[in-house]
């Protein structure tokens, strides 16, 4: 009830010029979070830009075929290199300019053109086609991770709360465990452990992250927990208990949808942290490993090649500005619907 | 009250056996083989090692028995040793790995103290500014620049302001943290300290504004909304009084408590960023322990950082407790 005069306010405000009774309107709460996200230009945003690169990535390659992730531009290149020597002969000074020419077999360290949009890296693959399999890879497994991680922090947070006790004490203590363990230096170790497993290249990086997952749920099951602590209390739940349902069906059917405004939240915002994770991991050379593309791995060739961090900005610059649209669209939507979800904010 | 903080210690402690476990059978799984890269090292000497020495080698390094029971009696010999205070000696070093830790723990620290004071100074007069100024430009261009902080990685703008600055424009040595070349003392010394941690410092510092900005605009406009504040403007208190004397005093209660959960990154060191300008901090030195297999050091690095979270957690709870009187710690 209280709602419908809430929706009566506000609409007679939007078009005042007609009477009341036509302008009263039933509004459900999520379109009236849909509406306040959307109006929020950052949200907007940020959705443009998770969505711009959804695009770019799952759909880039489909239709971009030029180049393949893996595929060597194997036209040639032929390198130029100057060396130049002075001696003094009898008082006087002769230099002398030697040129070498050698011809290469890769295509590689091109700038940008026609062919190759963005150029090509040290190896001599197509960075602008390599952009798009890295992003695939970086949002596969952040959703993979993120998704994972609300699901085993609801049903642990929810048990947790619900049950209380002992129960509650031995979740609880687990959790305290996994938060103080120290999240980089245990990746490295477990990625060195991967190493010697021989797991293929390209499965690493799920394996990473499922240990982030291991190690990020109790966040998650922190929060549920202590909103069912205190949404147990409220009189629809002594409904619930009346009616006689059965215990999952009170949890995950009456408790966890009410905590489900703030899970969303985290979990947007938890997507970002995921991406920078495997971005890092991947810069360290221990996530997605060459010659597989990812955008930290586009990234790890300037912490050893100087030539390239200075003179080759298309190398590593787009990688880089990827993360960051991600990261921020993201943080923008997580922004959004923390504004929008809110039901003291009044805008 | 001395009840609680004694229930709380016991239980970090069994935290901290828990944390140790998992990270030692970790550590004993890992395929780096200090031992082996050793008589690698002295093979290529010329000289050849009997099977008997290094079998005595493994022996010595309590390495001799990779089976369950063996990682787990080497846990139990590591955890007696802690007992009496002692985290053993680093294979790489040779030397304590309490001592190598506080070796390196300085500079480390240093950083991370000279950022964290920018990042306050810095942070929260935005995030004052964005609060009162609410959903205007000003608060919409400081929350984006500072989001944009946020969302970068560390090893991506450190590298890029480390082109730009170091490289390029050639105002800051690019790595390091001493001038080789020059063998300065006393001020000199100190301000060519100030010149190779001025990068990291600065990629430190836009990283960390935005968390901290966001808090304080938070806990800002939550408190702009509150009766008492209400009742200042009413008495014709002056805005600025209102806002630097009403509001701001109460934004500090979380403040406080936030610059306990601190206390784990300030001795922790920053391992990309050490890493990006080659400093000889901590994360720096343990990124390189756990390529050489130097398990007590690992051991003891990882440990520490689980203390410093552990007494962290623990702090910023009394703390909690002591700036804010309706809090009741039971």
């Amino acid at each position: 009830m209280e709602e419908k005069e809430k929706t009566a306010e506000k609409t007679e405000v939007i078009d005042n010029e007609l009477p009341l009774d036509k302008t009263v309107r039933l509004m459900s709460p999520t379109r009236m979070v849909v509406r306040r996200f959307f109006r929020s230009r950052l949200s907007i945003v940020g959705l443009i830009m998770v969505v711009g690169l959804f695009i770019f990535s799952f759909l880039g390659p489909v239709f971009y075929t030029e180049w393949g992730e893996i595929e060597l531009d194997e036209s040639g290149k032929t390198e130029y290199s100057v060396s130049q020597a002075t001696y003094t002969v009898n008082g006087k000074e002769y230099t002398l300019r030697q040129t070498t020419e050698k011809s290469l077999k890769d295509n590689f360290l091109d700038a940008p053109s026609a062919e190759h949009i963005l150029g090509t890296d040290n190896e001599g693959y197509d960075i602008f086609v390599r952009l798009m399999y890295g992003g695939r890879i970086s949002l596969i497994v952040s959703f993979i991770a993120v998704f994972l991680i609300t699901a085993i922090g609801v049903v642990m947070g929810g048990i947790a709360g619900f049950f209380g006790g002992v129960i509650d004490n031995i979740i609880m203590r687990v959790c305290d465990v996994l938060i103080c363990l120290p999240g980089v230096p245990i990746l490295l170790i477990i990625s060195t452990i991967l190493d010697a497993s021989e797991i293929d290249a390209k499965y690493r990086i799920y394996l990473l992250m499922i240990y982030l997952t291991f190690i990020s749920w109790p966040g998650t099951a922190r929060l549920v927990r202590g909103q069912i602590l205190s949404l147990r209390e409220q009189e629809y739940m002594v409904a619930a208990e009346a009616m006689g349902y059965s215990v999952p069906r009170k949890i995950f059917k009456h408790l966890v949808p009410n905590v489900m405004p703030q899970l969303i939240v985290q979990m947007s915002l938890s997507l970002g942290s995921m991406i920078l994770y495997e971005a890092t991991l991947s810069y360290l050379n221990l996530g997605v490993k060459a010659p597989y593309a990812a955008w930290g791995t586009m990234i790890n060739i300037i912490s050893t090649n100087q030539d390239i961090l200075q003179n080759h900005l298309n190398v590593w610059v787009p990688a880089g500005v990827c993360i960051v649209i991600a990261v921020l669209g993201f943080n923008f939507i997580g922004d959004g619907l923390r504004d929008a979800l809110d039901p003291k904010a009044r805008r | 009250m001395l009840k609680y903080i004694l229930k709380r210690l016991v239980m970090s402690v069994f935290i901290l056996l828990g944390v140790s476990m998992i990270i030692y059978f970790l550590i004993r799984l890992m395929p780096v083989d200090f031992i082996q890269d050793k008589i690698n090292a002295i093979n290529q000497g010329g000289a050849t090692v009997s099977e008997e020495t290094v079998n005595a080698m493994y022996e010595m390094y309590g390495l001799g028995d990779n089976s369950f029971i063996g990682i787990l009696k080497g846990y139990f010999s590591w955890l007696g040793a802690l007992a009496r205070f002692d985290l053993g000696t680093s294979f790489v070093y040779g030397i304590p790995v309490a001592d190598v830790i506080f070796e390196h723990m300085g500079i480390s620290f240093a950083i991370a103290l000279i950022a964290t004071i920018f990042e306050f100074l810095i942070a929260i007069p935005l995030g004052i500014t964005a609060a009162t100024h609410q959903y205007s430009f000003r608060d919409y261009l400081v929350t984006v620049l500072v989001m944009i902080g946020i969302s970068l990685p560390s090893f991506f703008f450190g590298q890029m302001l480390k082109d730009v600055l170091a490289l390029k424009l050639g105002w800051f040595p690019a790595s390091g943290l001493v001038n080789a070349v020059e063998s300065n003392t006393g001020i000199a010394l100190l301000i060519d300290y100030a010149k190779h941690c001025f990068i990291p410092i600065l990629t430190i510092v836009i990283l960390s504004i935005g968390a901290r900005m966001r808090m304080t605009r938070t806990n800002m406009l939550e408190v702009m909304n509150s009766d008492y504040i209400r009742t200042a403007r009413a008495k014709g208190l002056k805005e600025s009084v209102v806002i630097n004397k009403h509001a701001f005093r109460n934004t500090l209660i979380p403040m406080v408590t936030s610059l306990a959960g601190l206390l784990p990154s300030l001795f922790s060191g920053a391992i990309i960023t050490e890493q990006v300008f080659d400093l000889p901090g901590i994360g720096n030195i343990a990124l390189d322990a756990m390529n050489r297999g130097d398990i007590p050091f690992i051991m003891g690095y990882n440990m520490f950082l689980a203390l410093l979270s552990v007494i962290g957690v623990l702090l910023a709870d009394l703390m909690y407790g002591l700036v804010d009187p309706r809090v009741k710690l039971e």
